[in-house]
């Protein structure tokens, strides 16, 4: 049965369904109906074995909430959620669209039929608002534009890296000694026969995710994949470098989507650094990139992440990235975002074994009429795991809003954790805004957790001192501020990355 | 010569001289003066001229004259006094208070540096010496409701912190800030290239400042790898001082205002920064040193030593008096 077609019926079935209900009839359980297909279709053969981790609808009848129901259909979504299908079957990539890649559009699209479009009053949303999204005319990329420009204006990068235009991996460069044998970096439909079975098993097995999730879960039109195999530890990183080749404009209000997706694995023992720039090509470029990243690092294995945010002030940036970390192993995170009229981060930090290292620094920077988000949520289930996160914002717009929601759960069984969260804001015009919810969830009794947020305008005492030293009053602040910054940007751990990021930070101030 | 002028014409007046001074016999005026009840104000105006008593001369009277009709604090500039010298710093009845609490710390301190001369000053904890030298440098805290700074024949008052800086005045800072994120080295370039600026010269990229830096380092006895650290972050005691004096070695300074650089030193270190003071002095430069303890004076040797209390300089005389205090406590002072 075609995808489409199904999703169609489906999508219809469920407007009626609603319509029914909105008459007072009784009315058949939609969800059901939408699970029950959707489970036929996984019963594809080839299909991965291991089954998914089943969403709590799944179960038992009963146990469909009141509140899905009610919340059951956003016609927003759904009209969404249709216009992207529309758009992949347009793409010429679909067609030899991938097995694991078909699964997350179902299970996305299933879960599309559930979730409204979020509003203020969604707790994860409450200061986060996305009404101008809502209200633009979201027009999903449809066509690979192959914008030569962008290509063209390319710095070079001596890395092997992978330009993504709207969400297309439109060139690829790997140098002949790149990178060690073994490893692959390209599309899911390139992937060796040996290997497709051992990534798709863990794509898409993720249940915590929102509505910008499942979107970009419909709408991806590849799955691009870096894998390491074991005991590989590549000295290169990889970077990804990601634009927007289509652009409306805030007049007419159209606002193209892309979903770019992409999935490491790690196995045992390998090392890997992966860089992640997201660039606006004109200041005030209309669009929206609604990425997604999933990260395996399995047994011992370690994943250095860099992540440069710098789209345009007008665009939208939701941003979801997905880590599940096996027993020993080591995730970092660096990232420094600046851009967007609505810039958001969403990072979920699973643990699955002991031992586990797990360091999150970032940066955001709002010199505009923007909201910059970071909800991090890091979920601790086993032993003796250790995790450093820093956050850094600084507001230099009245109209700038900041907002970061840290989560760290330590369960029952993480006895011996050491979780450590720091937050720190400088607000430097009256007005400027930020809202910051730290929050630790500590179950296990044998822990040491802390976390810590300080809020201020920059200290007097640096300032006079850079006085005393002859140093102007705008001269020192200048420096100041990006000696905030810098106490990130210092982490990433290549050296063009970090000169990149200053000067981008110097650039905005 | 215009130290001496203000200081005359101001004990004068605080004594009810004023009308009859332009006299020609100055010095039995001030033997006078001296068991007057503004004796301790006269004593530390002196202070300077105290110490070279034995060259007073006629030309007094003149100076004297002048200050009766002069209040032009510009006319000093170059000025010298009788022994030829040249005011550096000439403080007159400064009074300050903190901002926030409006409490008054400085209660009219009197005070003359002369080029090439080394001050100390000591005092009990809490009589105002660090505000002094904070007041000096325009720190924000401190809000100054009475008195004058000269220096150099400027007003001091009236430039901002970065300006006195710039104007040839350095504070070694007690406990110098934190600044993470920026290096010893930027921010090091910054402020010379700041001063070079002010000269008008060129500005030095940080390749050629290094080579300027390191010949530098020697004389604190640092290593160039301090050079990489931020700013005071994670400092030990004795290296926050030792940047402090590195600091000063590079931007140089006419007066240099050392604010306890000897609290939280080994003798090792303080032999290090003192030995790094004493380098950079020449004929020119002042120094004036906030000090407890006698065993920095015993390096760095002073040519007078001024004794703080409740906002005031009670007492001035040479090394003897930092003997006296070292052995019998203030009481053996203000007592």
């Amino acid at each position: 049965m075609n995808l489409n077609q199904l999703y169609k019926n489906l999508s219809d079935r469920c407007k009626r369904e609603t319509e029914r209900e909105r008459e007072g009839e009784p009315s058949r359980n939609p969800l059901m109906a939408a699970t029950t297909v959707l489970g036929r279709l996984s019963s594809i053969p080839n299909l991965s074995p291991k089954p998914k981790p089943k969403p709590y609808r799944r179960t038992t009848p009963t146990s469909v909430s009141v509140r899905a129901q009610a919340s059951f259909s956003d016609p927003f979504v759904l009209q969404l959620a249709e216009s992207l299908e529309d758009s992949l079957s347009a793409s010429p990539s679909s067609s030899s669209s991938s097995l694991p890649l078909q699964r997350i559009r179902e299970s996305s699209a299933e879960t599309l039929l559930s979730i409204p479009w979020p509003s203020r009053k969604d707790e994860p949303f409450r200061f986060t608002d996305t009404s101008f999204i809502r209200y633009s005319q979201i027009e999903p990329v449809s066509t690979h534009h192959w914008n030569s420009q962008i290509l063209d204006n390319l710095t070079e990068t001596h890395l092997p890296n992978a330009v993504i235009i709207d969400g297309f991996v439109s060139n690829l460069t790997i140098g002949p000694s790149d990178l060690p044998d073994g490893v692959y970096f390209g599309s899911f439909s390139g992937l060796p026969d040996e290997l497709t079975n051992r990534v798709s098993e863990f794509i898409g097995n993720f249940d915590s995710g929102d509505l910008f999730w499942s979107i970009n879960g419909m709408g991806a039109p590849d799955l691009t994949v870096i894998y390491v195999p074991a005991g590989c530890k590549v000295e290169n990183s990889i970077h990804l470098r990601y634009f927007a080749g289509e652009t409306g404009d805030r007049g007419s209000k159209k606002l193209p989507v892309s979903n770019p997706r992409v999935f490491v694995l790690v196995e045992e023992g390998g090392e890997i650094g992966i860089v992640e720039e997201f660039v606006g090509k004109d200041e005030d470029g209309y669009y929206w990139t609604n990425p997604v990243l999933e990260v395996v690092v399995q047994k011992n294995a370690k994943v250095k992440h860099s992540y440069l945010q710098r789209e345009s002030m007008a665009a939208a940036h939701i941003k979801w990235t997905f880590v599940r970390q096996e027993a020993e192993s080591e995730y970092e995170l660096v990232e420094v975002s600046t851009g967007g009229r609505l810039g958001r981060h969403n990072v979920h930090v699973q643990q699955l074994g002991p031992d586990t290292l797990t360091e999150l620094t970032t940066f955001h920077m709002c010199v505009n009429e923007q909201t910059l988000d970071l909800h991090s949520r890091i979920v601790l289930d086993h032993p003796r795991g250790c995790s450093r996160q820093l956050h850094k914002c600084i507001v230099a717009h009245s109209s700038g809003q900041a907002v970061f929601d840290g989560n760290v759960r330590v369960n029952k069984y993480a006895q011996q954790t050491d979780a450590g969260q720091l937050t720190r804001s400088l607000l430097l015009k009256p007005r400027a805004t930020v809202n910051i919810k730290p929050n630790l969830q500590i179950i296990a009794d044998d822990v040491k957790c802390s976390h810590g947020a300080a809020i201020s305008d920059l200290e007097e005492d640096q300032l006079f001192y850079f006085q005393a030293r002859g140093i102007d009053l705008g001269t020192a602040r200048r420096a100041l501020i990006s000696s905030f910054g810098s106490e990130v940007i210092e982490k990433f751990p290549n050296r063009v990355i970090r000169d990149q990021a200053r000067n981008h930070v110097k650039c905005l101030l | 010569m215009a130290g001496v002028n203000l200081q005359l014409r101001h004990a004068y007046s605080i004594a009810q001289f004023v009308p009859t001074i332009s006299s020609p016999s100055p010095s039995p005026q001030r033997a006078r003066l001296g068991i007057s009840p503004s004796r301790v104000l006269f004593c530390n105006l002196r202070a300077t001229s105290a110490a070279a008593a034995t060259l007073r001369t006629t030309r007094r009277s003149a100076t004297v004259a002048a200050s009766s009709v002069s209040s032009a604090v510009d006319s000093l500039v170059g000025d010298r006094d009788d022994v030829g010298r040249i005011p550096l710093l000439e403080v007159k009845d400064l009074r300050a208070v903190i901002v926030e609490s409006r409490q008054e710390i400085l209660k009219g301190v009197n005070l003359v540096v002369y080029e090439g001369e080394i001050h100390a000053v000591m005092g009990k904890n809490g009589s105002g010496k660090s505000t002094f030298s904070k007041v000096l440098v325009g720190h924000p805290d401190y809000e100054v409701t009475g008195g004058s700074i000269v220096f150099k024949g400027q007003n001091l008052l009236d430039m901002e912190p970065e300006e006195r800086s710039l104007a040839g005045l350095f504070m070694s800072f007690q406990s110098p800030v934190e600044i993470p994120g920026v290096s010893n080295m930027d921010f090091l370039n910054m402020a010379f290239n700041a001063r070079k600026r002010k000269l008008g010269q060129p500005e030095l990229d940080p390749i050629q400042f290094y080579s300027h830096l390191v010949s530098k380092l020697e004389v604190v006895n640092m290593k160039t790898d301090f050079l990489n650290r931020n700013v005071n972050e994670g400092f030990s005691g004795g290296e926050r001082k030792r940047n402090e004096i590195l600091q000063l070695a590079v931007l140089g300074a006419e007066l240099a205002i050392l604010d306890e650089i000897d609290s939280g030193l080994d003798v090792d270190a303080l032999q290090d920064v003192a030995k790094a003071v004493n380098g950079l002095l020449t004929p020119k430069n002042s120094v004036l040193m906030i000090t407890h303890y006698q065993r920095l004076l015993d390096y760095i040797k002073p040519t007078l030593i001024h004794i703080m209390e409740n906002g005031r300089i009670i007492k001035t005389g040479d090394n003897s008096l930092a003997k006296l205090l070292e052995k019998e406590g203030y009481k053996a002072i203000s007592g």
